[in-house]
């Protein structure tokens, strides 16, 4: 698959966003490492997908339609069971009026650590990659850090080092320190996502969580698109 | 990058051997007439052109009806006439064969309206010509060794290693005076108005090159070309260091956007991480500005951020202190090899630590020979802060106390200053870690003027010299990193 091959089809459906299951594809084209998801579109289709990742898991309305879940009633998180899975699904389709893609079974991602990575676009510098602190307290402490693409891995690692509370990123309450050569990585290839697809205007992996093994993982993400590109 | 300073469209504007000099009059109150009074007053030693619709003498200067009239072409039209006869004006330069041009009027981009296709078409006849030019709506240059001065403003204080490029030209006149006493100056500063042909990028590559220019200080509102301007700090900042002062949008003029990173991404955030990615330390204020650069031009390259104070009293020490550690920098404990070798010259009253105190010691040379030599050499650190207060009136005093003549007093004072003056400045020659000074006194009090007239950074106050350290070092890491993102670089090209 490639890019493309996302873009193309959404772009003509008139979506002004992929999905976040068509995003996290997107993301894991360059690499960038995201949850293990499967989509459903009925209650079996949920519950044998939650048995292939394993429980817990999290179950989320999924529609390129939805950019911000979280308030609006469409997340079931840490689901332990069978009967849990099936419940979620019932509420889910119930409390959105929208048409959707299916509803997303993921993995439950541990770790109280969240990053948020993102592009954007300035009309002077191109396309610029953010990283903060990310999760729910995103806007509250505003400790976000941009760089213009392409950059390298010294550049990516200067970046996690602007942040304030950058201590979250080392060896924290028993768990181990991120994996910077990871991290950098994922904030280059957010870069080349900006250089190379003209389509994509704006993107957000928030939250990018650090499980407590050190690695991230993309838990959500957005993928906005650019229609008056041809 | 440019290969030489001469390669650069700014070298002629900077540096003209004739200038064309369109709306100088001999009415004392027009803006032209007023720059060239600034051309004047600093001695410009080329020819200078008036061209003068009605006038036969400008300001004791033949005037000519038209640019077409001249004897020869003029490396550099200065235009100073209403917008509207403006794009004329260069047109006539462009047949006349002048490739270059600072162009000073206003009333274009900037007011909008109208004023934006005035500015089109300039541009258009400068292309069409291939002229290069400054402006429109600038104050032109200042390049002092050059005797250059095209700004309203009369120019003050001396040249100085300062190269400055500004989107406000006040902050290139308003600083002559500012400068001077701090016994700074600028090397070459342009004022670059609204970029409508050369930009803040190429003023960059200008100062980069040039010789005279040891530090590139930037104020900026917003940058045109954003991905070649972050290039050329990058090559630049490893051999220069730059320092700008970004006073742009507030977050309110964020563009809104479906993401939280465009939410997010408001111009001073952006600019930070710019600024930080191209190895630029950015500056707080126009002062703070000034003070940075003051201390990367004057000081060699800071290696770290280990920091010794000293005072010959507790207060002045323990507010520096205070002020290196809100700056983030360290003060270290002196090694025992040090201490051992301060021992003999610090009174029982003081303190052999960091700060080290001096407080009455018996010989006052001591404090400016001695003790720093001992401190410059401690291998646990990598600055010295040094206080200064003010020995000459106690020394006054002591002489009088001792019951000297008065005209001797003088004499004698003079003698010792010249001393300790003496003895800084073979310390500050010949020691390879920064030698940064502050003070309460006022920057004419001899000692003081004699140092910083000689080069050495004393600021006023602590928090100055502690927030400039930190700048310093701050560039050591910004340069180094972008030196290893080279080698980087240029090692997964070789593999």
């Amino acid at each position: 698959m490639r890019a493309d091959d996302l873009i193309r089809p959404a772009l003509d459906r008139g979506q002004p966003a992929l999905s976040e299951y068509e995003s996290k594809k997107l993301l894991s084209l360059y690499g960038i490492p995201v949850a293990r998801e499967k989509l459903s579109r009925s209650a079996d289709e949920a519950v044998s997908a939650a048995a292939d990742l394993g429980f817990p898991v999290v179950l989320k309305a999924c529609s390129p339609e939805l950019m911000h879940k979280s308030e609006r009633g469409c997340i079931e998180l840490n689901l332990r069971s069978e009967g849990d899975v099936r419940k979620a699904y019932g509420r889910i389709i119930s409390s959105v009026d929208l048409e959707l893609e299916g509803v997303l079974v993921q993995e439950m991602v541990s770790g109280q650590r969240e990053l948020v990575v993102g592009l954007t676009r300035d009309p002077q510098f191109g396309p610029c990659v953010m990283l903060g602190i990310g999760g729910m307290m995103t806007e509250v402490f505003e400790d976000i850090v941009f760089r213009m693409a392409p950059f390298g891995k010294i550049e990516a690692k200067d970046m996690s080092e602007e942040l304030r509370f950058k201590a979250i990123l080392g060896a924290f309450r028993g768990q181990k320190p991120v994996d910077m050569d990871l991290l950098c990585r994922t904030l280059i290839a957010v870069g080349q996502i900006g250089l190379e697809l003209d389509t994509v205007s704006e993107l957000d992996i928030n939250p990018m969580i650090i499980t407590p093994e050190g690695r991230v993982v993309a838990a959500d993400a957005l993928v906005v698109l650019r229609r008056d590109v041809k | 990058m440019i290969e030489s300073i001469e390669a650069s469209p700014l070298y002629p504007i900077a540096n003209p051997k004739s200038i064309a000099l369109f709306g100088a009059s001999n009415n004392v109150t027009s803006m032209g007439t007023s720059l060239l009074d600034s051309v004047l007053d600093l001695g410009f030693e080329g020819e200078i052109y008036p061209i003068h619709p009605k006038e036969n003498r400008v300001q004791n200067l033949k005037a000519y009806r038209s640019v077409l009239d001249l004897p020869n072409v003029p490396d550099l039209a200065l235009i100073v006439l209403p917008t509207r006869i403006v794009s004329e004006a260069m047109d006539a330069c462009g047949r006349k064969g002048i490739r270059h041009a600072i162009v000073i009027s206003g009333g274009f981009k900037e007011v909008g309206g109208e004023g934006i296709n005035l500015e089109k078409e300039l541009v258009a006849v400068a292309n069409k010509y291939g002229m290069r030019f400054l402006g429109p709506n600038c104050i032109g240059v200042a390049n002092p060794r050059h005797k250059l001065n095209t700004t309203f403003m009369a120019f003050q204080g001396a040249p100085g290693f300062i190269g400055m490029a500004s989107q406000s030209g006040s902050f290139v006149t308003q600083m002559f005076s500012y400068l001077s006493d701090y016994a700074l100056g600028f090397s070459t500063a342009f004022s670059v108005g609204n970029e409508a042909n050369i930009d803040i990028v190429d003023c960059m590559e200008y100062l980069s090159a040039s010789p005279d220019t040891r530090v590139i200080a930037l104020y900026i509102e917003g940058i045109r070309r954003g991905r070649a301007f972050v290039e050329t700090a990058r090559s630049i900042v490893p051999k220069k260091p730059i320092v700008a002062l970004y006073v742009g949008g507030s977050e309110a003029g964020s563009r809104a956007g479906l993401s939280h990173t465009g939410a997010l991404a408001g111009p001073d955030r952006l600019y930070e991480g710019i600024f930080r990615q191209s190895g630029i330390i950015r500056a707080r204020s126009v002062m703070e500005m000034f003070d940075i650069c003051w201390m990367l031009g004057s000081v060699p390259r800071t290696k770290g951020r280990r920091v010794v104070i000293q005072t010959n009293s507790g207060g002045p020490g323990a507010e520096a202190a205070d002020a290196c550690g809100r700056a983030g920098l360290e003060l270290p404990s002196l090694s025992p090899e040090t201490i051992k070798r301060l021992s003999p010259f610090i009174p029982r009253t003081g303190s052999i630590s960091n700060p080290v105190d001096f407080t009455f010691g018996k010989n006052l040379i001591d404090y400016f020979s001695e003790i720093p030599k001992a401190l410059l050499d401690e291998k646990n650190t990598d600055i010295l802060l040094f206080y200064f207060f003010m020995p000459s009136r106690r020394l006054e005093r002591m002489m009088k106390q001792v019951g000297l003549p008065p005209d001797q007093i003088t004499e004698k004072t003079t003698k010792l200053v010249d001393a300790y003056s003496e003895s800084i400045m073979r310390l500050f020659e010949n020691h390879d870690k920064p030698f940064v000074g502050y003070t309460f006194q006022n920057l004419k009090d001899p000692l003081v003027r004699i140092l910083i007239e000689r080069g050495i950074p004393i600021f006023p106050g602590p928090q100055r010299a502690a927030r400039a350290i930190e700048a310093a070092y701050r560039y050591t890491r910004l340069r180094g990193k972008i030196l290893a993102a080279v080698s980087q670089e240029a090692g997964v090209g070789q593999s």
